[in-house]
């Protein structure tokens, strides 16, 4: 430990160095590399996952706890926020010493599979699939999304999706019923805003323009014909319909840029908002900081499909990851219907299993039952550009498109044009 | 009357800096519920010290404070002796390569940490040296900005004082330490303070070069606060606070050194 | 003129005081750019494929690398004038025998004390237009609420980095007012300059290798800001605080096209050389030695 350095760490110093620089680029001399004997920098007896580290649940601690005692490890539980694994885990893959397990927000498993960096586990799920229950017992959005070619690259630990949270005592005082469809949502909105009072507030993220894209039955991407967001008329009248709420309406305050998703949430919290679009990892922090409002939980809107955008975590070996059956093995008890059960339980999170949506929590619990009905409808909406690889470039510019509509006002059909040029250009 | 209108633009411009942290420590020591209450609470109802402990509790946190003061502290020292030293050399002396060799020395300051870190992680995954201090502090051991600081204040040292020493028969290194190092402390408290400030918030590469919660660093260790959707502020905020103190303590000591006459004359 | 031999030896013990640094920048910084270099030839996920100057290329036809050195470059030129007028003055004005002085430099330096990633944080907090405090004071006052983020977003988050830099380039110059012997003052003073004169006359040319040091300082970090847009605003709204280095490490990390990335970071360097080689030679011009 001491910072000083040996004379050995000398010698080793300049032949690190003169592999460093002989091995030009690193990036691919090290693709190549034999794999570091331990996983992660850690000792053999180490098991490394990295984990998002608003996911520590209880019932996650207790399966660490048991898999440790079956396998004679000891889990080291990496926990990070998600661009800091995202970072984090790069740099491993450039250096070889990869972890053994990795947490992911939902769109790695297929990146890092092109890629060669994940590990197919179509042999653990040829092995064992049948008696776990994978991928029958899985909702098909989740498998197809942590596939690629053909083979399954991840299993899916979370589905969550998007639907209508209001409060009901506003409704109430205003006379409103529940909006069911876009109409409706937008005469309510009216309905709701009064002094101090939004409607509604919409989120800056650019992810959560997707609701509103499948209601409308636009497909983002399709690969054999090339479209890029059509039909074209129904994406301009999805996003021309939140700016207006904004703009126009003016039913909903102007969103900030931001890296924070939980900017609606708060308004809701404050009772600043009548209604949010949002996911079930909203609920938490609402029954928190306002505990006496009285929340209520709606199925997704419906435009020309009731229909919502599927999200959610899943996880993934890494290609050179040193003990893929113990991966596995972990991969296998996490996702096991008790422990969903006991993490829904715990933190209300919603689940990939089919059985789970038939639990007594899950179907005792009115605000859960609504999100669980609704994750049949979910769609994936990003699939078929990261087939492509070029996803990154994809949500970079939807990202700056989705704000010049929503923020700075500009014409729906005329960003949406020039994001499709654009898109044009290098999906191909 | 121009005292007076000084006190009023200095205390104003003190009022905007502080006020924002003073928020900090508001938040501090408020309850998860007031944190995200929407009507910003400015002073919370009843102070939660208990904050503090509760980051104790969640986290290795004792760990994290023991870490960067190990790695910001040796880093501060090892830039003490190898930045006025290097800077003594652009400074004073006259020798082939000089200009290049200093315009290369400025250009390492030039790319951002994140375009060499890739590289630099796979020569420290090569070492072993992930997950260790020697991994944390080496990169770290000097840096442009420091030789190019001293350099400066260096160089309106009167070479005859140089000069008169080396016909006195002393020799180089004695020259530094004796004629050069007691003229220079303004600087090298400005170069401690800096060089400790900077690598106390440090964070990419305490992120990716440790491998063990034990080891991480304080900002490294404070993204453990945060959950998937949401920030839990009261916890941040009481890190940030900790975060906080050690580099006031130092600022604190360090600005005497800035007080006209000191440095030349060990007298106010 | 000192005989040859002794210029040599000067010369040598020059290299010996050197060789530690030669050898710490050469392991830990050329090196790994050398690796910059060669990865920016080439391109895929993996960086695996030789492109040759195709990233450059790409680079320099590329209208979000355009827009993105612009706002950079705006953001840099409001950041170091604003920290170099702003920090001399401060600086000045608490060089002076002044009542309660060394509380006054210590809270005007506490920004800087703290890390960027949580002054974001904070002023993110602070600045959001329905639920944070700034406009809640201002609605209090009876002032008009504002939306800073969106409305001047560059500005703001400008601001926001001078208000934590201030007391930097304040202290640098307190450091750099030291060295400047009272005498030389005195004798103005004795001859009758007023002090706008003794500024311009004695303590600028005096000052001038402090002042070299800060600005070459600031345009090198004002250039490569990064924790701004990274922390408060993600680039956004739009791409209106697309900062060059946030820009370059989404290129890497996110789109994860290490190649481009590389290549822009390479003519980023290019650009930032540029610009310092420009002010040492302006700074060789005004330095005074004593």
């Amino acid at each position: 430990m001491s910072p000083t350095l040996s004379r050995r760490d000398l010698l080793r110093l300049a032949g690190a160095a003169a592999t460093a620089s002989a091995a030009v680029p690193v990036l691919t001399a090290c693709a190549g590399a034999p794999p570091a004997p331990s996983a992660g920098g850690g000792e053999p007896g180490t098991f490394t996952v990295y984990w998002n580290a608003g996911h520590d649940y209880q019932a996650y601690r207790k399966v660490v706890a048991e898999f440790e005692q079956a396998n004679k490890v000891k889990v080291n539980l990496q926990k990070y926020q998600w661009p800091d694994l995202r970072t984090r885990l790069l740099a491993d893959f450039a250096s070889g010493t990869v972890p053994d397990l990795v947490e992911e927000p939902g769109g790695w498993v297929q990146e890092f599979a092109i890629s060669g960096n994940a590990r197919s586990l179509q042999d653990f799920v040829d092995r064992d699939g049948e008696a776990m229950g994978f991928p029958a017992d899985w909702q098909p959005v989740t498998v197809e999304r942590n596939s690629y070619q053909g083979k399954v690259y991840g299993v899916q630990l979370h589905l969550t999706c998007n639907t209508l949270l209001y409060n009901k005592a506003m409704l109430r005082e205003a006379g409103v019923e529940v909006p069911s469809t876009w109409e409706e949502f937008l005469a309510a909105a009216r309905k709701l805003t009064k002094d101090g009072v939004y409607g509604v507030a919409l989120n800056q993220d650019y992810t959560y323009l997707w609701p509103w894209m499948v209601q409308a039955g636009v497909t983002p991407y399709e690969p054999g014909s090339g479209a890029i967001m059509e039909p074209r008329a129904a994406a301009v009248e999805a996003l021309q319909f939140q700016a207006d709420l904004i703009h126009k309406h003016k039913v909903a305050p102007v969103p900030v840029s931001s890296t924070d998703y939980s900017g609606p949430q708060k308004l809701f919290s404050a009772r600043r908002a009548a209604m949010i679009l949002t996911g079930p990892w909203d609920l938490d922090p609402i029954r928190k900081t306002s505990p006496d409002l009285e929340l209520g939980v709606a199925p997704p809107l419906k435009h020309r499909t009731r229909a919502t955008q599927a999200a959610g975590v899943s996880m993934f070996v890494p290609a050179k990851a040193a003990r893929p059956e113990l991966s596995w093995d972990f991969i296998k008890r996490v996702t096991a219907l008790e422990v969903e059960q006991a993490a829904t339980k715990e933190t209300g999170m919603l689940m990939p299993r089919k059985s789970w949506s038939d639990l007594p929590e899950v179907q005792s619990d009115p605000d859960i039952k609504v999100f669980a009905d609704a994750l049949p409808t979910a769609q994936d909406s990003s699939q078929q550009v990261r087939l492509t690889g070029q996803l990154g470039k994809w949500e970079e510019q939807l990202k700056v498109m989705y704000q010049q509509v929503l923020i700075q006002n500009q014409p729906a059909a005329e960003a949406l044009d020039a994001f499709a040029r654009s898109a044009e250009g290098y999906l191909k | 009357m121009r005292k007076a209108l000084l006190h009023i633009t200095l205390g104003l411009a003190a009022l905007v800096t502080v006020v924002p942290l003073l928020y900090m420590v508001s938040l501090s020591l408020q309850t998860e519920a007031e944190t995200l209450a929407a009507d910003a609470v400015l002073v919370p109802d009843s102070p939660q010290w208990g904050n503090y402990a509760e980051l104790f509790t969640r986290a290795p946190f004792g760990d994290f404070i023991v870490n960067s003061l190990v790695v910001a502290g040796v880093i501060t020292l090892a830039h003490l002796v190898f930045d006025p030293l290097v800077g003594y050399v652009f400074a004073k002396f006259r020798f082939p390569l000089r200009n290049t060799l200093f315009v290369a020395l400025l250009a390492t300051l030039m790319v951002p940490f994140f375009v060499r870190m890739i590289p630099l992680y796979v020569l420290m995954a090569n070492l072993g040296w992930l997950n260790t201090y020697q991994g944390l502090i080496t990169p770290f051991l000097m840096d442009a900005f420091g030789i190019f600081l001293m350099r400066q204040f260096i160089q309106p040292i009167p070479d005859d004082l140089i000069n008169a020493a080396r016909i006195d028969g002393a020799s180089e290194l004695r020259i530094y330490r004796s004629v050069i190092l007691p003229q220079t402390r303004p600087a090298l408290a400005v170069l401690a303070l800096f060089t400790f400030v900077f690598q106390w918030n440090e964070f990419l590469w305490p992120l990716v070069a440790t491998t063990t919660p034990e080891m991480r660093t304080i900002p490294v260790g404070l993204t453990l606060f945060n959950q998937e959707y949401f920030t839990l502020w009261h916890l941040t905020a009481a890190g940030s606070v900790i975060l906080f103190v050690p580099t006031a303590v130092l600022f604190v000591l360090t600005q005497r050194y800035f007080v006209r006459g000191i440095a030349l004359t060990g007298l106010k | 003129m000192r005989p040859r031999t002794l210029q040599g030896r000067y010369a040598r013990t020059a290299y010996l005081f050197l060789l530690p640094a030669i050898l710490f920048f050469g392991a830990f910084f050329y090196l790994p750019i050398g690796n910059v270099v060669a990865t920016s030839f080439r391109t895929g996920p993996q960086a695996d494929r030789w492109t040759g100057l195709g990233n450059y290329a790409e680079a320099l036809g590329d209208p979000a690398v355009r827009h993105s050195f612009l706002v950079t470059v705006a953001f840099a030129v409001l950041v170091v004038i604003g920290s170099i007028v702003l920090g001399l003055a401060l600086a000045m004005a608490l060089d002076q025998p002044l009542r309660g002085r060394v509380v006054f430099r210590v809270l005007l330096l506490v920004p800087y004390l703290t890390s960027v990633a949580i002054v974001g944080l904070l002023w993110r907090n602070i600045l959001d237009p329905e639920l944070g405090v700034l406009n809640r004071v201002l609605g209090a006052l009876g002032l008009p609420e504002q939306q800073w983020l969106n409305t001047a977003p560059l500005l703001t988050i400008a601001g926001v980095t001078l208000w934590q830099s201030v007391g930097y380039t304040m202290v640098l110059f307190l450091a750099g007012l030291q060295g400047i012997p009272e005498t030389y003052h005195e004798a103005a003073r004795i001859d009758g300059a007023d002090a706008w004169r003794r500024f311009w006359r004695i303590t600028l040319p005096l000052l001038a290798p402090t002042t070299l040091f800060v600005s070459v300082m600031a345009v090198i970090s004002g250039l490569q800001a990064f924790g701004q847009a990274y922390i408060i605003t993600n680039g956004g709204p739009g791409d209106a605080t697309d900062l060059s280095v946030f820009h370059i490490f989404n290129v890497a990390f996110r789109t994860r096209d290490f190649g481009y990335s590389s290549a822009q970071s390479v003519l980023l360097l290019v650009v930032i050389v540029a610009f310092t080689l420009v002010q040492l030679r302006a700074g060789r011009r005004g330095e005074v030695t004593y």
